[in-house]
């Protein structure tokens, strides 16, 4: 008989500027974790992947997965290892944790990513934050930090295909709002299209509400398979469906589309997500796509296959991406508003996921059957996609 | 007193260093580096297939593996694209006006390089100018040599700049 992963449970701790250690914010999403399976213990969990990116930066550890396993209480026997695909991490790992426990080589794991990005002195982030993209070629050039690249990314689009400020700022104002009453969200206060339109400038055209923060947090859930899940959890299955992770290019330079606007890749990681999920884009019925600025997710809507390429802007401004619309996109506020720390972020929409197909979401998209995940990483160097449905793939 | 803090002796450390270490010791690219301060803008080509990439690898060909590489020139001059001009809050180790754009130098694979503009006030440059290449010197790298102690390995990068009209 097949092993069918699906994800059991999750949960995130406060995301923000924190006042804690980066041990600290893990035991706080190791328990939100298990507070959301009740009849699960640590010592059932026999597997543990762990995504991090800058521990090892920020925070001095690398090897971080026993640091972690010891601090909650676990005592990993088939799995034990960190993770690094920097904004991908945490979907990375879930990935690795599906192929574990389908092929029997792991039964229960849990997937905890997280970060602490924030140190004694500022500075030091920023300038770390320079090692996200091509050290020797690229971050010379001061294009570490990301606003500066999706600037010019959101400059192609604007000149390829007409979108306007104004597009960037209704997808602000979406999920801004969504995360209003995300009691763990970094930005909890509804945003109206006219500060989004009037707000500070960053690097033209984005302004502050078109680019995520910089977020202190950690997050976490467990795969496991349909039949074991069925002794933990009377709630409906999440089974992971399909994936794929697909990377073109690094240096932009080598960027595979026409222009900084067209994700040949998106395209291509969501072609093969698709087919290994046996759906379609139009099966979709509510997504957490990757909004670290909002020129992305206006791409994303396109590349994933929601409205035509082009139509991005449209889609957003014309509310497509709110409940009720045809897709609604980054439901629990995303990266721009519920913040970004890299190796949590696709644990969290995972997580947010299987609320969704779960009807048990704060803002429930009805009859919510699949969703899915969408990370991009780097400096658009790579992107991950995670289908997820009530029903396994037959 | 000693704080045990290594950087707080005056010490180079290599993890927090923004440029690429260069030197033939830690680089098979170095002689990119060494071409740079000549004035020369080079990468790498294949002599078996003939594929030419960028950046330059110091070992193999990415589409065929040979490892029979050779430098050859790219273009010194290329037109703006698209760019963004950073005024308020660049990074650590930049100067403002912090502008960046995508560069076309007319030949493949850099038809659409993303570079530093340097040399240029803020609000002055437009699409389709003409820039080129400017090669500035960084801060070298102190190099432990054993018994002959510490050299210090020269370094440059480069940005392009607009041509003068």
């Amino acid at each position: 008989m097949s092993r069918n992963a699906v994800i059991l449970g999750g949960g995130q701790c406060k995301w923000g500027v924190r006042e804690a250690h980066i041990m600290d914010l893990f035991q706080e999403a190791g328990k939100a974790c298990l507070d959301d399976i009740p009849g699960l213990k640590p010592k059932d969990i026999d597997g543990l992947i762990v995504a991090t990116s800058y521990a090892g930066r920020c925070s001095f550890q690398v090897n971080t997965a026993p640091v972690v396993a010891e601090r909650l209480g676990l005592k990993p026997t088939s799995i034990c290892t960190r993770c690094d695909t920097l904004c991908a991490g945490g979907s990375t790992a879930i990935i690795l944790a599906k192929g574990l426990v389908e092929s029997g080589n792991a039964d229960i794991v849990m997937v905890a990513g997280g970060e602490k990005l924030y140190t004694p002195q500022k500075w030091e982030v920023f300038y770390s934050e320079l090692a996200s993209v091509d050290h020797d070629w690229e971050a010379p050039h001061g294009m570490g930090l990301p606003p500066p690249f999706f600037a010019l990314t959101a400059q192609d689009h604007f000149n390829n295909y007409g979108s306007k400020k104004e597009d960037l700022a209704a997808v602000s104002v979406a999920n801004y709002n969504y995360a209003a009453t995300n009691p763990v969200a970094q930005m909890q206060k509804p945003l109206t299209l006219e500060e989004a339109m009037n707000a500070p400038s960053v690097v033209p055209p984005l302004t502050l509400y078109d680019c995520c923060p910089i977020t202190d947090g950690a997050a976490a859930c467990i795969i496991t398979t349909d039949e074991i899940a069925k002794k933990y959890s009377d709630r409906p299955l999440v089974y992971l469906r399909g994936c794929a992770q697909v990377s073109l290019n690094n240096l932009s330079v080598n960027f595979p589309g026409a222009h900084l606007a067209d994700w040949k890749h998106t395209r291509l990681a969501a072609e093969i997500a698709y087919k290994r999920a046996k759906i379609s884009a139009s099966d979709v019925k509510v997504a957490q796509t990757h909004d670290c600025f909002t020129i992305s997710e206006v791409i994303e809507v396109e590349d994933l296959g929601f409205c035509k390429k082009g139509e991005g802007g449209e889609f957003c401004s014309s509310k497509q991406i709110e409940i009720g619309g045809k897709v609604p996109v980054n439901t629990d506020g995303g990266l721009l508003a519920v913040g970004h720390p890299f190796g949590a972020t696709g644990i969290r929409q995972g997580t947010e996921i299987m609320k969704q197909l779960q009807g048990r979401a704060r803002h429930q998209v009805k009859g919510a059957d699949i969703g899915l995940t969408h990370n991009l990483s780097g400096a658009n160097a790579e992107h991950t996609i995670l289908v997820y449905g009530l029903e396994p793939v037959k | 007193m000693s704080f045990g803090i290594p950087i707080l002796d005056n010490l180079y450390p290599a993890t927090m260093d923004l440029w690429p270490i260069q030197a033939k010791e830690f680089n098979k690219v170095f002689p990119f580096y060494e071409n740079l301060k000549q004035g020369r803008f080079t990468t790498t080509k294949c002599k078996d297939c003939g594929h030419v990439m960028f950046p330059p690898r110091g070992v193999i060909c990415p589409e065929c593996y040979s490892e029979n590489l050779e430098y050859i020139d790219l273009p010194t001059k290329g037109k703006v694209l698209i760019f963004t001009e950073e005024v308020k809050g660049v990074p650590l180790g930049y100067e403002s006006p912090l502008i960046h754009a995508v560069i076309d130098l007319g030949v493949e694979p850099c038809r659409r390089m993303i570079t530093k503009i340097v040399n240029c006030p803020a609000g002055v440059l437009k699409r389709g100018d003409e820039v080129q290449l400017s090669v500035f010197e960084v801060p070298p790298t102190p190099i432990e040599k054993g018994r002959a102690g510490t050299i210090m390995a020269e370094r440059v990068f480069f940005a392009f700049e607009p041509v003068k009209k």
